[in-house]
């Protein structure tokens, strides 16, 4: 899907704070240890409006960077976007309704790195043809659909 | 809650109206003063923003089928609301991540002032070519005084 990917640098680039890049700095929590990056998009900190940033108020700490597209809304779906630390894309397209798919997300996003990327056989940035993989993959969607 | 941008884009796929309330959250200057964003900067955002919600609602298209319409998405930083009405005038509105949903208030903004002080106004051009008619007093203040009344 080669629109999702040029869309999704430029909702990254369309950000309305991208001038308070040296202010946000100063109130990131900085997750760059943490090697679990889940779906939360919750603020980095924003100061208040009106608040003055003086050098001293700047944390040390590497600000998060900038996220794309994680929901994309529509009258008849919805589509989620998890996007990991390398770069790949998670796309799930759910009911307007569906709850709980950050949890949805990371399970996929474990079986991936358990089925996919442990398979000796299986070539980075090509087609996933696992059956492992696939299998339960089908096994873990149609539990949830039939929930 | 905060609204940070609203935009207006006619069926020629031109921006005829642009607002910022950012200015309570943009750093100091200088001199003291909030720094402005520079005109070229906010007239290459909104073609982006148009291209983005352009290709974002053919996708949408696509995939949902034709009786599919584009709602909003959001990213980590904000969210991006759309509203379009039947003539092809697109509403495009940036937004808090924790907004819900603005379609009503883009409907009331379509319905309570684009219409009543700007399609009303004998004066205005029916085209609005370089935002030529859209920007003024009545239409400006009282998009200002609505929004700010939501938060």
């Amino acid at each position: 899907m080669l629109t999702s990917s040029s869309v999704h640098a430029i909702t990254t680039r369309l950000n309305p704070l991208k001038h308070l890049k040296g202010a946000a700095a100063g109130g990131a929590t900085g997750a760059s240890g943490s090697p679990n990056v889940g779906g939360t998009s919750g603020a980095n900190g924003k100061p208040p409006p009106g608040t003055v940033m003086t050098p001293a108020g700047l944390a040390p700490s590497r600000p998060d960077p900038p996220s794309g597209l994680e929901v994309l809304e529509t009258e008849n779906f919805r589509m989620q976007c998890f996007n990991t630390l390398t770069g790949t894309k998670f796309l799930l397209f759910t009911d307007t309704a569906q709850a709980n798919v950050d949890t949805t997300m990371r399970r996929v996003y474990d079986m991936y790195s358990d089925y996919v990327m442990k398979n000796p056989f299986y070539q980075l940035e090509m087609p996933i043809r696992c059956d492992m993989f696939d299998r339960k993959l089908n096994s873990y969607i149609r539990e949830i659909n039939n929930r | 809650m905060a609204v940070y941008s609203f935009f207006i884009f006619d069926r020629h796929t031109e921006c005829i109206y642009t607002k910022h309330w950012l200015d309570a959250l943009l750093p100091l200057g200088v001199n003291g003063r909030p720094q402005q964003v520079s005109p070229a900067t906010s007239k290459d955002d909104a073609k982006l923003i148009f291209g983005t919600v352009f290709s974002l609602r053919n996708m949408v298209r696509k995939l949902g089928g034709d009786d599919d319409a584009f709602i909003s998405f959001r990213t980590g930083q904000y969210k991006l609301h759309y509203y379009e009405t039947p003539a092809n005038l697109r509403f495009v509105m940036l937004t808090d991540c924790g907004v819900l949903s603005m379609r009503n208030v883009l409907h009331q903004i379509y319905i309570n002032l684009w219409v009543e002080y700007v399609v009303k106004n004998p004066l205005a051009p029916v085209e609005h070519a370089g935002g030529e008619g859209v920007k003024n007093e009545l239409f400006e203040l009282g998009l200002d005084q609505f929004v700010r009344g939501l938060l």
